[in-house]
């Protein structure tokens, strides 16, 4: 149910500071090109660090997700944006080359990220990435909190599945009507999953209370992580090659349309 | 020197004019386990609560009175500053948890504490194998039964080492299996030297106590040692609790009542020369075979059914059977053996992956759950999961109105439905401000309007006190009487003897027994081997050779 797998792999024993660092640099890199080429080069690195990562078997959950997600990017921004060469023309819809293209450098954009994305959970514990915003400077409770809502997004999940399934069965049919009917259908579920979130957040607050949250100003951890050659050279690599890529942009190459 | 100690405690919740304790007082010795029983709404859990000081800085009201715990008055003091003295246990084992896995879990309360790394390590160890649950370090809790999970929240409160343990409702939504577990982990402690406060309403959990209290209206009521309070049934039913039924019969036929184990029961029964009677015993195999005859057509059909959850997670497994309208069937077997899966399939919710299942003949796999809505009704486990609406009529007239029913009998039938659970006079009441167990009768009522043949409904007595779990059941054995097929799933043994005739076991996702209710009971390895323990009444009729279902059948079968 949860993201996080268990392994031993040269992404797992990161520094938690150098994985939210490396991240962020991933969603940088994903922006650098709009070429889908390029892009295209940029995904096989991060679906190489996702083998290194022994992810895969999370990606093969969302492989669908991602492709689906792929098409329907490739299809909004070609009739969306207007390029020189024109491929197709129907009334108002047309389509370009370059709209073509730059719509599929952005679908596999988004799917870099999500691939960065699912990377980062399937490496990190939701304490490894509370510990890891604490020594980015954070006060404890907020990245607790932070960190805990990634935590809590599978039981919300599962309960309002549930809730839905409920309704379901008293007949509520969510799939016709006009918009403002379907809207309105959804207050059977909301009131019930409203109530379920605060009677949920008012329990684990009092659990947290009750286990001394919040005793000490400071605290301690039993997880240790140091920071080692690794992480320095890691974070080094990948920096090198944003900075290439940052260059190779510079000078033209791998872009479409003047644009992110 | 005292563990606890209370002192005429009041309490009203913030918004509330009802006082939730009542000039409560209270004490408890070191090293002493105490019971705390009473019906919903007696003011238990507001007690414990207070307890560690969640009562009145978590939640605020009107405060008085004096506690002290190991000595000390606590009223200023606030949670954090109480936790190495007295930790709590909630019932609800699923929000406490949080953690990634197993031991991670168990070091968050010494990380707050500010505990160096090496003594966190060495809690850890010390709590997990208190609770048995060495070897499970690296365990993600949502992977652990729910037994396990409420261990786990245990060991989390242990690693504090407090010196006084609260548990609220600890057993509540576990199996029989996880309750017992829980209740040798409570005697363990004990004999560790842990003062240990039990709010429970089974009274199986109250036999090793040292002294049970029972509070009513937010004070104490009654105390004693357990030997003197758990032979009044009169007392413990006017309370909540169900009577510890081997007491309860030995008094019904004016024997002692201090062998209160399965053993010395037979003993005296062979020595007074108490028997089962063959020609009671035989007049109700035939009442059990009459009624299977008296059942009406095929309204359930499922045929090789097999359902595959995403992931590849096998759930169900050659699943056959054929449910008869007028039946009252319980499906029961451990968290995870398929149960609320395969009951999902009667009304449409979910499709077979392989096999078909046939409602009133028709294959689920081309009707819309809304059409089968009207057919096979289900109620979820947790009636907060579906109420919405600001009135109780409206709640109940929600089913009727999206099945298309016509508007002029909604009316009629949304009053037959509420008449029909005792609910009648509540139409202009808002939901919410129910006890649980008057939800549960909506929940009930909102499927009943729509008039379906069959009624579903998964744990309908969980969280309910004996009162009000006899009293749905009662309101279920009424609708089968009158012709509604009636199916339950449960973990409650009891309630499957004394209301279901025929029981479903389900074992990983198979069958393992199905059969009337007296056939399978009395196959009491079986169910031992799937981890369902029988009631103890049972199982004293099955050491006799004979299956006695309830404390009725037993009272008409002995004889001498």
């Amino acid at each position: 149910m949860f993201i996080y797998l268990d392994k031993e792999s040269l992404l797992h024993r990161l520094h938690p500071v150098t994985k939210i660092a490396g991240l962020i640099l991933l969603f940088i890199w994903a922006m650098v090109f709009n070429h889908p080429l390029y892009i295209c080069i940029v995904f096989l690195m991060v679906f190489f660090l996702s083998i290194l990562a022994r992810s895969l078997s999370n990606l093969k959950k969302f492989w669908i997700t991602l492709i689906i997600l792929a098409f329907f990017s490739t299809l909004l921004w070609s009739f969306f944006l207007r390029g020189p060469t024109q491929l197709f023309k129907l009334g108002f819809i047309q389509i370009s080359k370059e709209s073509l293209l730059y719509g599929l450098a952005m679908g596999i954009r988004i799917d870099t990220m999500i691939v960065s994305g699912i990377i980062f959970l399937s490496t990190t514990r939701t304490e490894d990435f509370t510990q890891g915003l604490s020594s980015l400077g954070l006060p404890f409770p907020v990245s607790f909190a932070l960190s805990l809502s990634f935590r809590l997004v599978p039981t919300f999940a599962a309960t309002t599945s549930t809730i839905v399934q409920a309704q379901k069965s008293r007949g509520l049919d969510l799939e016709s009507g006009g918009l403002w009917t379907r809207i309105r259908k959804h207050i059977p579920l909301l009131i019930p999953i409203l109530i379920y979130a605060i009677r949920n957040t008012d329990l684990l607050a009092m659990a947290l209370e009750s286990k001394g949250f919040g005793f000490k100003k400071r605290r301690t951890y039993y997880l240790r992580f140091r920071s080692t050659w690794r992480d320095w050279l890691s974070l080094t690599i990948l920096a090198g090659l944003i900075g290439f890529c940052f260059y190779l942009r510079l000078n033209g190459h791998g872009v479409i349309f003047h644009r992110i | 020197m005292k563990a606890i100690e209370v002192n005429a405690l009041n309490f009203v919740y913030k918004g509330r004019t009802r006082k939730a304790l009542d000039g409560l007082d209270f004490e408890q010795e070191q090293g002493e386990m105490v019971v705390l029983m009473g019906h919903t709404g007696a003011g238990k859990s507001t007690f414990s609560r207070c307890l560690n000081g969640l009562i009145p800085h978590f939640h605020k009201g009107n405060y008085s009175g004096e506690i002290r715990i190991l000595g000390n008055p606590i009223m200023d003091k606030r949670v954090h500053d109480l936790v190495d003295q007295i930790g709590l246990v909630f019932q609800d084992f699923e929000s406490q948890l949080f953690s990634t896995n197993v031991e991670l879990e168990v070091a968050f309360g010494p990380e707050n504490l500010c505990l160096p790394r090496e003594e966190i390590s060495e809690r850890i160890d010390d709590a997990l194998q208190l609770v048995r649950l060495k070897g499970f370090q690296r365990r993600e809790p949502a992977s652990l039964s729910g037994g396990e999970k409420q261990r786990l929240a245990i060991a989390s409160i242990l690693a504090i080492r407090p010196k006084i343990v609260v548990m609220d409702e600890p057993t509540t939504d576990l199996d029989p299996q996880g309750k017992l577990e829980i209740f040798s982990v409570a005697r363990l402690l004990r004999s560790e030297g842990y003062t240990i406060l039990f709010i429970e309403h089974e009274a199986e959990a109250a036999m090793e106590a040292d002294k049970i209290v029972i509070m009513d209206e937010g004070k104490v009521v009654r105390e004693g040692k357990p030997c003197e309070l758990l032979k009044d049934s009169q007392l413990l039913e006017n309370h909540g609790i169900r009577p510890p039924q081997i007491a309860e019969l030995l008094e019904e036929i004016n024997e002692p009542t201090i062998p209160i184990t399965m053993e010395e029961t037979l003993k005296v029964f062979e020595q007074r020369d108490w028997k089962i009677s063959d020609e009671n015993y035989m007049a109700l195999l035939k009442k059990d075979e009459q009624r299977q005859k008296g059942y009406g057509k095929k309204i359930i059909e499922v045929k090789d059914l097999e359902y595959v959850y995403p992931g590849n997670i096998k759930a169900l497994d050659s699943i056959s059977l054929e449910i008869r309208e007028g039946e009252f069937l319980a499906i029961i077997g451990q968290n995870g053996s398929g149960k609320t899966t395969l009951a999902k399939h009667f009304n449409g919710l979910l499709k077979p992956s392989k096999g078909e299942v046939r409602i009133a003949g028709e294959d689920t796999k081309r009707k819309q759950v809304s059409e089968l809505g009207k057919i096979v009704g289900y109620v979820f486990q947790n009636p907060d999961h579906q109420i919405f609406a600001d009135t109780v009529e409206d709640e109940v007239a929600f089913g009727p109105r999206n099945l298309g029913i016509p508007r002029d009998k909604i009316s009629l039938f949304v009053e037959d439905a509420l008449k029909e659970v005792g609910l009648e006079g509540y139409e202009r009441y808002d939901p919410f401000s129910l006890t649980k167990g008057e939800r549960q009768r909506v929940a009930v009522a909102s499927i009943l309007a729509v008039r379906p043949r069959v009624v579903i409904l998964d744990e309908p007595t969980t969280g309910l006190d004996y009162r009000e779990q006899k009293s749905i059941m009662e309101l279920l054995q009424n609708l089968n009487r009158k012709g509604h097929t009636i199916i339950i799933i449960t973990h409650s043994l009891w309630v499957v003897a004394e209301y279901a005739k025929r029981v479903l076991v389900l074992h990983k996702g198979k069958i393992l027994l199905d059969d009337q209710t007296r056939k399978v009971f009395s196959q009491e390895e079986k169910l031992d081997q799937s981890f369902l323990r029988l009631p103890e009444i049972i199982r004293l009729s099955n050491r006799m050779g004979r299956t006695l279902l309830s404390l009725d059948e037993f009272k008409h079968c002995l004889k001498r």
